[in-house]
């Protein structure tokens, strides 16, 4: 299965009723970037995770709606597919890296910057809850201008990285470590 | 002890002489005070007849060393009292007992002449001197020079000080100057202290006892020069002023150099060494020297080679006589054809070329101006080919790993070479390495649950 993504009429604005709908999708509000992040400021964490995640299986629903059998799909179809899905909500570009056994996202050009990266990585988590049912926690190994990466793990595996991470452990050398040991 | 003989005799004549004169009578008002030496001439004597016969010098008594002097011995300027008269002395005492008088009674007088020879006559009565008392009246005539040792001669008034009570308190301190003054005491007291064997003369003492007489001088000087005649030189020199030591034996082996033969020497440079000795070798040169025989063969001339001379050359000759052309290209040098070893040498070539076997004749030298001539090749007569470069080398490769060299070995040879060569080996790998690849997940959904399993053990 190797179908791309094509964006050609993913939205659509209807100037008459004031609505911009999305294709094989509900209605989209397009609101400004700093009032969004304001929103996730003020609100509870759980609560932008919540916003995250909402996000994120939508993102998955149109996903698995346009791949068919996402479980069986390759990583570079994931990655057009729900990349395209992200950037088409303008959330940035997402990026796969592996890293041995890890798996690790990654967004670039985000317009949210720092502030949204609890909210980027909620996305995340519910892309991988709507595509492939699995419960899976994003954990930001580290963030520069342009990008942050998250490493997606399940509970374990994310609290012992959490923990090296708060302690000032290079997230190579988290990496490297939780390699290790899940070889051992 | 000369000396006081000599004062002795001094005194005596002076005392005969005095006897001649008229004699007075002096007040002892006007004088109450006087040296103490004023008496011999205020006493009337009869003449005075040496009693030569009755004592000799030798016979008489004199102690050359005073006594030693009270402890605190202070300066006594003693007021002069006339001496009382005695019981059977009259002016005219008797000029022996004021000769025998001690000049100087400050200091315990010792056994006098009369106690010494048992003699009746009481000497006259020696005024004791008692400290100076300042607040006495010391107006009269004082005697300075009291403690010195030389008897004082007769005072004129010029010697005679008039003092009074604050001049005398103004004099030196008695004891600083008795001190200073007495050396004899303190030589009395060094020899008193001194150890009975300080007698002899110390060894590092180079003075030796002044000799009484000429004849003892005599006896000295001859022993000295005794002694200085056996003596041995010691090696060491001896630390100034300690006197002579005794030369120490040297150890058995060790003896001072010995002296250098001065007639040898004195031959030695008188004769030059290019004189009569260097024309005469001496034995060891005669034994080392070789006499050489003279060369034999044709003599060596240079001759001028006038046949390879360019004509060219020839004419720009220079007209001086020191000048020489270098000769043309032409002319390679070399040796002489009849140029023979001498026989000694032949001899031991012969035998060299016994032992090798070659009789034949050496090839003639070459110079080295020209270029080496061919050497045909040699009859091989030996069981061993020479290392000749093969004219055929063929590599047979059955492979790509293994080749072997034949080398075709001269016809000549009796014993052909054994070649050996490893057995052919086909291709096959000799190594194999391995890329270990982690194995990519084919799907997105093996990636995720191999990154979700990460962490927990």
């Amino acid at each position: 299965m190797s179908l791309n993504f094509d964006p050609s009429y993913a939205l659509e604005f209807d100037f008459g009723r004031g609505q911009i709908r999305m294709a094989n999708a509900s209605e989209r509000v397009i609101v400004p970037c700093d009032a969004l992040l304001a929103l996730c400021q003020g609100a509870s964490e759980d609560a932008v995770r919540d916003f995250g995640r909402r996000l994120g299986t939508e993102a998955g629903r149109v996903m698995n709606d346009r791949l068919g059998e996402a479980w069986q799909a390759s990583l570079e179809t994931v990655l057009e597919h729900l990349g395209g899905e992200l950037a088409l909500m303008g959330l940035g570009s997402l990026g796969l890296e592996r890293w041995g056994q890890a798996l690790v996202l990654s967004f670039s050009h985000s317009p949210l910057g720092w502030a949204g990266d609890l909210l980027l990585g909620s996305v995340l988590e519910g892309a991988m809850q709507r595509s492939f049912g699995r419960d899976t926690v994003a954990v930001k190994l580290m963030r520069d201008d342009q990008k942050v990466r998250f490493l997606l793990a399940g509970h374990a595996g994310a609290s012992k990285a959490s923990s090296w991470l708060a302690e000032g452990v290079p997230w190579g050398d988290v990496l490297s470590r939780l390699a290790t040991r899940g070889v051992s | 002890m000369n000396q006081e003989v000599n004062k002795l005799q001094e005194l005596l004549a002076r005392v005969q002489r005095n006897a001649a004169l008229p004699r007075t009578l002096v007040s002892a008002p006007e004088s109450s005070a006087r040296v103490e030496e004023a008496p011999v001439a205020a006493y009337t004597a009869p003449a005075y007849i040496a009693p030569v016969a009755e004592f000799t010098e030798e016979e008489m008594f004199f102690e050359s060393e005073p006594p030693p002097p009270p402890a605190p011995a202070p300066v006594y300027v003693r007021e002069f009292t006339p001496p009382p008269p005695a019981p059977g002395a009259s002016l005219d005492a008797s000029v022996d007992e004021l000769l025998l008088e001690d000049p100087f009674p400050s200091m315990p007088p010792g056994p006098s002449y009369n106690e010494v020879l048992e003699d009746p006559v009481r000497p006259a009565s020696v005024p004791t001197a008692r400290p100076l008392d300042h607040e006495d009246d010391v107006s009269g005539v004082v005697a300075i020079s009291e403690f010195t040792e030389e008897q004082p001669e007769e005072l004129l008034e010029d010697d005679i000080v008039e003092m009074t009570a604050t001049e005398a308190a103004a004099l030196p301190t008695p004891n600083n100057t008795l001190d200073e003054l007495n050396f004899d005491d303190d030589e009395l007291d060094a020899k008193r202290s001194a150890p009975p064997q300080s007698d002899e003369a110390p060894v590092s003492s180079s003075r030796s006892k002044i000799a009484g007489t000429m004849d003892e001088a005599l006896a000295r000087a001859a022993e000295q020069i005794q002694l200085e005649e056996g003596r041995e030189v010691p090696l060491k020199t001896p630390p100034p002023e300690s006197g002579p030591q005794a030369a120490v034996a040297l150890p058995a082996g060790i003896h001072a150099p010995l002296s250098p033969d001065i007639e040898e020497l004195l031959e030695a440079d008188i004769m030059p060494t290019g004189g009569v000795r260097a024309a005469v070798p001496t034995a060891e040169q005669l034994g080392q020297t070789i006499d050489l025989e003279e060369a034999r063969g044709p003599s060596l001339e240079l001759d001028h080679p006038t046949a390879s001379q360019p004509e060219s050359l020839q004419e720009d000759l220079p007209t001086e006589e020191l000048e020489v052309t270098l000769p043309g290209r032409e002319f390679g040098g070399g040796y002489q054809d009849d140029l023979m070893p001498p026989p000694e040498a032949r001899q031991e070539l012969d035998a060299h070329r016994q032992r090798v076997g070659d009789d034949s004749a050496p090839p003639p030298p070459e110079s080295l101006g020209q270029y080496p001539s061919q050497q045909p090749a040699a009859a091989y007569s030996g069981g061993f080919a020479p290392v000749i470069v093969p004219s055929n080398v063929t590599t047979d490769s059955y492979s790509e790993s293994v080749s072997t060299v034949t080398v075709d070995a001269p016809p000549n040879a009796e014993f052909a070479p054994e070649l050996l060569a490893r057995p052919d080996i086909g291709p096959s790998p000799v190594a194999k390495f391995i890329r270990v690849e982690a194995p990519r997940p084919k799907t997105f959904m093996e990636l995720l649950d191999s990154s979700l399993a990460l962490g927990s053990d």
